[in-house]
């Protein structure tokens, strides 16, 4: 298969459409789940879908392990390129690959000022035209609606998509029947889509429901889930 | 003779400045081997010991790994010095193979750093237990108990704190050892004299933690031990055991600290290396029995058995060629007779020595296990030698192909015959450095791992043989390749007078498909009911061979390439071996050029580290040279970025970087992969090639 074919018959496209086209530029998203469900591998397909739309990606991670990083997008590009039978798949991914950004920030408690300052230099130094940003295991809920409103202004400023992942650890956290933590929900006015994640045993998936969609909080499921096996998005 | 049970063979091994030769100097110091301690960039002009050549001295590096012989305690330590630079990873890789452990020297407030990480996965790969020192406790910032998590983190090594400091920065006192518990002071201008005390007061309780956080890991290599925290009567011993036993399984690195500049740590360090390194008996070592299809064969540490030595170093000293030896099994004795494996020829054990870093000492004989020197033996670095009833081989090391190249010119007559005898010498040490005259420009060329690889070669020539070089502009060490499957169909004639030349190959030539071991070069053979004689067949193989060597467009190499050949004539008179040959390399070129030839050329993964305030200045820098950034991490002050960057780019880069970080970033790389150039720098390099050329024919 082609790449342009393999685009067009991707889940993802039911995921955009879910969201009416998508989340947009200057806009922020959020995956939220349980600790384990598999945001992780959820946020890397995203992005991996838009490395394949030759978009350019910016992924941050605070885990203090950037291999671990590059497995996961090595591991859901693999998946992906095996079940399509994906031509000349190997050259794609080194081609794509020129596209993505690790950012990885191993010190406890870095003030989200830090974070943007070195995201804007790669973007503006290192003359890297980023398309969006994927934040992996930012701790949302715990962050100052200060912090959430700067990272709010600079994705509008540079003209970025910015995804989260989120999932709070704290044992305090009620999570409702979507998979959605109580604790999120006074930056609901912040975020522009929130996406909760939840296991169903009775079907084997993770259930994926749009909670928030711009102006409307009104939540209904998707049409795509997160297969427990693969970890991706799957119609 | 020493006791085999009581050697110890070790490396020291570290990133760059991270105060390995110092270290390696009080080693020395303490062992009584030399009188007074010199700096490596030492104000008496002396320089460190162990670093015997000139040229390391001036530029307070370590290049070629001198073996030196030290007792502690009763206990005979061949210590070898390895470099830190990655252009030497050769060395480095040379004297891993012959070692039975290390030390792992980390700098306490740059902790693990990306050379850190090649050394450990070149320990990793020849399985050397190992035993870490966090050095430079004394310096502003140092926290060795974040080495320790970097350990287990970056390295993803099982590190355990085996000690705690007493005091940081310029307030070190001394540490304390967790398994003895008790505190250790270093007494005494040079540290000589050690003080053993009770605990500080403000230290104990955090001793008590984190002897158990060790008593916890350390237990899960050893039932004895966990039985015995159970039931509560953990001795000292048991201790020792376990960690022993962990260490020397890989499963575990324990950790010692200090600063061996002001001579606080040190002794421990050797206790250390005699309680939980392994003796030569403790490893296993295998050889390829060359009489038997290389059959792997388990060596044994047994004096009376035949020997196996591998000599995995040459040094041309003032006496002649010496030739660094480590002895795998049997023994060695002045007048026995041994033959090298690989040029089969044999020869008698003249004089025998034991090292050390500039001085020697004659013996006698060496035991199983040893490392020592041998005199005017005729061989290359790697070579195998044998009792003559054996046909091993120790394993081939690992030897990456050089990425690049340099033409040098002699600037006159004696300079040339000494450039000869130098050139002769060096590609014997390090099989990573090549040379040969190329014979369009009539130039001698000489090939290595990096820029700087080449130019200490370069200043060795000069310093040690007196040959004065002029050199060019080094050059990228290009492949070609192609990218479509061609057809061929060519017939090679000639009819003209005497015996004629005729042959016909026809076939296609295809990319072999990539994958994780890319061939060079296939050949199959597909040809039926004999269009072609079977007896032409090699030469057709070999025609393509010869092809193989130059690409059309830039001259280079032709890798990943399948030829195949299916049909074919012949003449029952005219048709020859080397028609065939002929007609093979006219297909080649052929059907070459139909096949969307590519350009590849080397790229570097290139590891930056930094202060933060300067990562803009690293981005621009990387983005400028066409590289990809991979990754970049900060932690605290310091950041570090992970990018692939051609090679061709990379020339000067190290005079870049240090005008554009005020010399406070330093970076590393090594071959990552062979990637096709962009088209438009492609069509440069031809342009060149072409220009080239017309300038050589007129």
């Amino acid at each position: 298969m082609e790449i342009q074919e393999l685009n067009a018959l991707s889940p993802l496209r039911a995921f955009d459409e879910s969201l009416n086209g998508g989340l947009g530029k200057g806009n922020l998203g959020v995956l939220v789940s349980r600790h384990g469900i598999g945001k992780t591998a959820c946020l890397v397909h995203l992005a991996t879908d838009k490395l394949f739309r030759n978009e350019h990606i910016i992924h941050v991670s605070f885990s203090g392990n950037v291999e671990h990083v590059i497995n996961w997008y090595k591991e859901v590009f693999r998946q992906i390129s095996e079940n399509r039978s994906l031509e000349d798949a190997a050259a794609i991914y080194n081609e794509i690959l020129a596209n993505r950004v690790v950012m990885n920030f191993s010190q406890e408690n870095i003030s989200v000022d830090k974070v943007l300052s070195s995201l804007e230099t790669l973007i503006r130094q290192g003359s890297f035209n980023a398309d969006a940003v994927m934040f992996d295991g930012y701790k949302l809920t715990v962050a100052s609606e200060d912090d959430v409103r700067k990272i709010k202004q600079f994705a509008m400023d540079l003209r970025l998509e910015v995804w989260f992942s989120v999932s709070p650890v704290r044992p305090d956290v009620i999570f409702d029947e979507n998979g959605v933590p109580n604790t999120i929900m006074k930056y609901a006015n912040l975020i522009d889509v929130l996406i909760g994640l939840k296991y169903n045993e009775a079907m084997d998936k993770v259930i994926m429901t749009l909670v928030k969609d711009k102006e409307s909080i009104d939540p209904k499921p998707m049409r795509v889930t997160l297969d427990p096996k693969t970890m991706l998005i799957s119609e | 003779m020493p006791e085999i049970s009581k050697m110890r063979n070790i490396g020291i091994s570290a990133h760059i400045d991270s105060g390995k030769t110092t270290l390696s100097e009080r080693i020395l110091y303490y062992s009584n081997r030399i009188h007074a301690i010199h700096e490596v960039r030492g104000k008496d002009g002396v320089g460190a010991t162990m670093d015997s050549m000139e040229l390391e001295r001036e530029r307070g590096i370590t290049i070629a790994s001198a073996a030196t012989n030290v007792t502690w305690k009763g206990h005979p330590i061949n210590v070898i010095d390895t470099p830190g630079h990655v252009d030497f990873t050769i060395e480095v890789e040379r004297s891993l193979r012959v070692l039975d452990g290390a030390i792992l020297v980390l700098c306490s407030v740059a902790g693990v750093q990306s050379q850190s990480i090649t050394v450990d996965r070149q320990m990793k790969r020849y399985r050397v237990p190992r035993i870490a020192f966090v050095n430079k406790c004394d310096r502003t910032g140092a926290n060795p108990f974040r080495v320790k998590q970097q350990l287990i983190d970056k390295l993803g090594l099982n590190a355990v704190l085996m000690q705690i400091p007493i005091g940081l920065e310029d307030r070190l006192q001394g540490v304390v050892d967790l398994v003895a518990m008790r505190a250790i002071y270093f007494d005494g201008p040079n540290g000589d004299d050690l003080r053993y005390e009770e605990i500080p007061e403000e230290l104990k309780d955090l001793a008590a933690e984190k002897r158990e956080e060790m008593l916890d890991a350390v237990s899960l290599c050893s039932d004895e031990l966990m039985e015995a925290m159970l039931e509560e009567n953990v001795t000292e011993e048991m201790i020792y055991r376990a960690v022993r036993k962990g260490t020397i399984a890989l499963e575990l690195v324990p950790v010692f600290m200090g600063s061996a500049y002001k001579n606080k740590g040190i002794q421990p360090l050797l206790d250390a290396v005699v309680s939980y390194l392994p003796n030569p008996t403790e490893v296993t070592n295998t050889a390829l029995d060359l009489d038997n299809a290389e059959q792997a064969v388990v060596l044994k540490s047994d004096e009376n058995m035949p020997a196996v030595i591998l000599g995995f170093k040459l040094e041309d000293g003032q006496y002649g060629q010496l030739t660094y030896i480590r002895i795998y099994q049997g023994k060695l004795k002045k007048g026995d007779e041994l033959v090298n494996t690989r040029s089969r020829k044999k020869f008698k054990v003249g004089r025998l020595v034991r090292m050390h870093a500039s001085s020697m000492e004659d013996i006698v004989e060496a035991g199983c296990g040893d490392i020592a020197a041998l005199f005017g033996i005729e061989c290359a670095s790697g070579d195998t030698f044998c009792h003559p009833s054996l046909n091993y081989s120790l394993t081939s090391m690992y030897v990456p192909k050089p990425v690049i190249s340099l033409a040098i010119n002699p600037v006159d007559k004696k300079s040339a015959d000494n450039m000869a005898k130098a050139l002769n010498r060096f590609t014997k040490e390090d099989p990573t450095f090549n040379t040969y005259v190329d014979p369009e420009s009539n130039q001698t060329i000489i090939q290595g791992m990096g820029e700087l690889h080449l130019e200490v070669y370069v200043e060795r020539m000069r310093r040690e043989y007196k040959a004065d070089v002029s050199t060019d502009k080094p050059e990228v060490a290009y492949r070609e390749a192609i990218s479509l499957k061609a057809e061929f169909n060519y017939t090679h004639k000639k009819q003209t007078g005497g015996s004629g030349q005729y042959a016909r190959v026809a076939g296609y030539l295809e990319p072999i498909e990539e994958s994780d071991e890319v061939k060079d070069y296939e050949f199959v053979d597909m040809i039926k009911g004999g269009t072609i004689p079977s007896e032409y067949i090699p030469s057709c193989d070999k025609g393509f061979q010869t092809a193989i060597k130059k690409g059309t467009q830039l001259g280079f190499p032709v890798v990943g390439v399948r030829a195949v050949i299916n049909d074919g004539a012949f003449h029952p008179v005219d048709s020859s071996d080397q028609a065939f040959q002929t007609a093979a390399l006219g297909a080649f070129r052929e059907a070459f050029e139909r096949a969307k030839p590519v350009i590849l050329e080397p790229v570097m993964k290139v590891v930056v580290e930094g202060p933060t305030e300067f990562q803009g200045n690293i981005f621009g820098s990387i983005n400028q040279r066409r590289g990809v950034i991979i990754s970049s991490t900060e932690d605290g002050a310091s950041c570090t970025v992970e990018s692939e960057v051609p090679l061709s780019e990379m020339f000067g880069y190290s005079t870049v970087l240090r005008s554009l970080t005020q010399g406070k970033a330093e970076f590393t790389m090594e071959l990552a992969k062979y990637s096709r150039v962009p088209q438009s720098v492609g069509e440069e390099l031809k342009t060149a090639y072409i220009e080239k050329k017309k300038k050589e024919q007129k």
